[in-house]
């Protein structure tokens, strides 16, 4: 079933967000195809844009929408009696695949006006979808930690090609940290994985302390092709790399039992490691 | 020998404080004193003076320093106040005056404070250019370090980077600095601080240029108040010629309260997907609507490829502004950076210092005529 029915409240979907600390590391290409992938398996998703300044969900998708979660919160402030969130989501289709989008503000002025309890109760009445993918923007917001504080897990996402963007990947967890998020919450993805690079994943985990939980090969043309032709990587780049690799971790996500499979495949911190991140202060 | 004084005041006991201290010094030779401008602007010129204290808690003596600046050409003036006001500090700046100081101070002091502002550069108000960016991953970081580092060697001035990306600054980084106090701790204690227990908290990178950098951790940017850290960029000014501020992405209460203050903001935009071009566009328009004639706003398009006047003409059509700066690509540049080597390993003879070389030599020459 491809479209939502609307059943009030009783149900609690799975929000995936999607964050990172550094932006224009491919949040968004990664979010939209999340979306994609899971509505491919039949569920019913809805990827919300919260990067509310300069969202490019639409922009990737080459959407025009009438509504966005400003005229969703506008709403629920004048009229919160009558509000329905389903007037606010415009769907996106491709032959069998359906899913709907919350659109980020188009103004930034609207942007900027945005209430973080409001954007929050607009997104927990998203709950009757299956999953909610929401993509965010690379900042500790109050916006950004009130949905992480909500999602069931955080695919934390890093690109690991300069050190400032290692820095900002290391320092944003052991903030999560900090914040109390739970480590089985955190979800490591690194992105452009296999690109020629000055700086190795192992490496990266060694600082990190813990795994990758999965790995986006490095695919620059065919996301061209896809932001390009405006669709999911399924459809505008079907047998590439990139799609297979997207069609994995969408399996990974879409197993309500989260990965079983996880311990067996990572690499547990060694003693060395569990010791520096206790003199680090996790 | 001694600095020919001259001082302006117009409450009796605090002259004569000043008077008695400086006496007591070799260093000084106080020549006049006078209660008002009119007598200071008429009668002073007899004694030469090179050095003169003027009231500037008092409005009308803080309003003539132009006066002064323009009747004893050369000569030193320091404002005087009781409390560090950044407002006045930043009127008594751009009237001309050398600085300002507080009072009651010692001869040591004004000795100091004369050393600090004598190394600052040209006795002219600072010039304060930030970096602003859409969504960010658009080169300004590495922009803002290049062009602070050719300021200075250019000019011989002080300049002042500070790195306002308070949650993810990556300055600290690129020139491979573990710093001891940052921007936040300046924020917080700025009502406390005065230009000499200020600069401290900078951190010199090269001839010239320092460095007041961002936070180890993501959450402290929590303790910066927007107003805190315009009083920390309005002291800044006062011991730095030019000041460059890296802000963070997007439109927050930080980046417009920068912004507000600021010559000239400079809209950083790396093309990648080339939505990046319509996000420049939203953000031009957004500084469009707060324009109040006090500030230039500029774009900058960096790592532009094909590097010529077509890709100017092409992303100018999506923008609907001008593309007044275009940045190319230069591939070292990364390395580079990742060494923590940016104050040492530049490769200087690319296009890409040069084109930087000619925003900088435009920067110089801005508010001389000669744009």
């Amino acid at each position: 079933m491809a479209i939502a029915t609307y059943t009030g409240s009783e149900r609690t979907s799975i929000i995936i967000s999607v964050f990172s600390t550094t932006p224009g590391i491919g949040k968004t290409i990664i979010a939209i195809n999340l979306a994609s992938g899971l509505a491919t398996h039949g569920y019913k998703v809805c990827l919300a844009d919260l990067d509310l300044q300069f969202g490019d969900v639409l922009n990737y998708l080459q959407l025009k929408s009438p509504v966005t979660v400003a005229g969703a919160q506008r709403a629920l402030l004048d009229n919160r009696e009558n509000f329905d969130v389903r007037n606010f989501l415009f769907d996106y289709q491709n032959g069998y695949v359906t899913f709907s989008i919350l659109p980020a503000p188009l103004y930034i002025y609207d942007a900027y006006q945005t209430d973080v309890n409001l954007v929050t109760e607009i997104i927990q009445d998203l709950s009757y979808f299956d999953y909610i993918i929401v993509d965010l923007n690379s900042m500790f917001s109050a916006l950004n930690l009130a949905i992480l504080d909500i999602s069931t897990v955080i695919n934390y996402v890093g690109v690991i090609d300069f050190l400032p963007a290692l820095k900002n990947y290391k320092v944003g967890y052991d903030t999560l940290i900090r914040f109390n998020y739970e480590e089985k919450k955190i979800r490591l993805v690194e992105n452009r994985a296999d690109s020629q690079k000055l700086i190795e994943s192992r490496d990266v985990e060694r600082l990190i302390g813990e795994p990758f939980y999965f790995k986006l090969p490095n695919d620059y043309a065919s996301v061209k092709k896809a932001i390009n032709s405006g669709q999911p990587l399924m459809f505008a780049a079907p047998e590439s790399k990139l799609t297979k690799s997207f069609d994995d971790l969408v399996g990974l996500y879409s197993n309500r039992k989260i990965d079983n499979s996880q311990d067996d495949s990572v690499i547990q911190p060694s003693g060395i490691l569990k010791s520096i991140k206790k003199f680090l202060g996790f | 020998m001694a600095y020919q004084v001259t001082i302006v005041e117009d409450d009796s006991d605090m002259l004569n404080d000043m008077v008695g201290i400086l006496r007591k010094s070799a260093d000084f030779d106080v020549t006049s004193t006078y209660k008002n401008v009119k007598d200071a602007l008429g009668q002073a010129g007899m004694f030469r003076p090179d050095l003169f204290f003027i009231n500037v808690e008092n409005d009308e003596m803080l309003n003539s320093l132009p006066k002064f600046v323009d009747t004893f050409k050369g000569a030193y003036i320091l404002g005087t106040m009781r409390q560090w006001n950044p407002e006045v500090a930043t009127i008594a700046s751009d009237g001309g005056a050398t600085g300002c100081i507080l009072k009651p101070f010692t001869a040591k002091d004004v000795l100091e404070y004369l050393q600090l502002y004598s190394v600052r550069g040209q006795h002219k108000p600072a010039k304060l250019i930030s970096f602003f960016s859409p969504k960010g991953r658009a080169g300004r970081t590495t922009l803002a370090a290049i062009l602070a580092l050719q300021l200075a060697e250019k000019t011989g001035e002080k300049v002042a980077l500070i790195d306002a990306d308070l949650q993810f600054g990556d300055l600290p980084i690129f020139f491979d600095l573990e710093p001891k106090r940052t921007v936040v701790d300046a924020a917080q204690d700025i009502r406390l601080l005065t230009p000499m227990t200020f600069a401290p908290y900078f951190h010199q990178i090269k001839d010239g240029v320092s460095l007041l950098a961002s936070p180890a951790h993501p959450e402290y940017a929590e303790l910066v108040g927007p107003d805190s850290l315009v009083d920390v960029v309005r002291m800044t000014e006062s011991i730095f010629r030019y000041v460059i501020v890296d802000l963070p992405a997007g439109f927050n209460p930080v980046a417009l309260n920068i912004c507000r203050i600021s010559d000239t903001v400079f809209i950083t935009t790396m093309i990648n997907s080339g939505f990046e071009v319509n996000h420049a566009k939203k953000t031009m328009e957004m500084f469009a609507t707060q324009d109040d004639g006090r500030r230039k706003v500029y774009t900058v398009f960096t790592r532009v490829q094909p590097f010529n006047e077509e890709s100017r003409k092409k992303i100018a059509e999506q923008l609907g502004f001008p593309v007044d700066i275009m940045i190319p690509n230069e591939y070292r540049m990364i390395s580079v950076a990742n060494s923590g080597r940016l104050a040492q390993g530049l490769p200087m003879d690319t296009l890409l210092m040069q084109t930087i070389g000619k925003m900088a030599d435009k920067i110089i020459n801005w508010g001389s005529g000669e744009v």
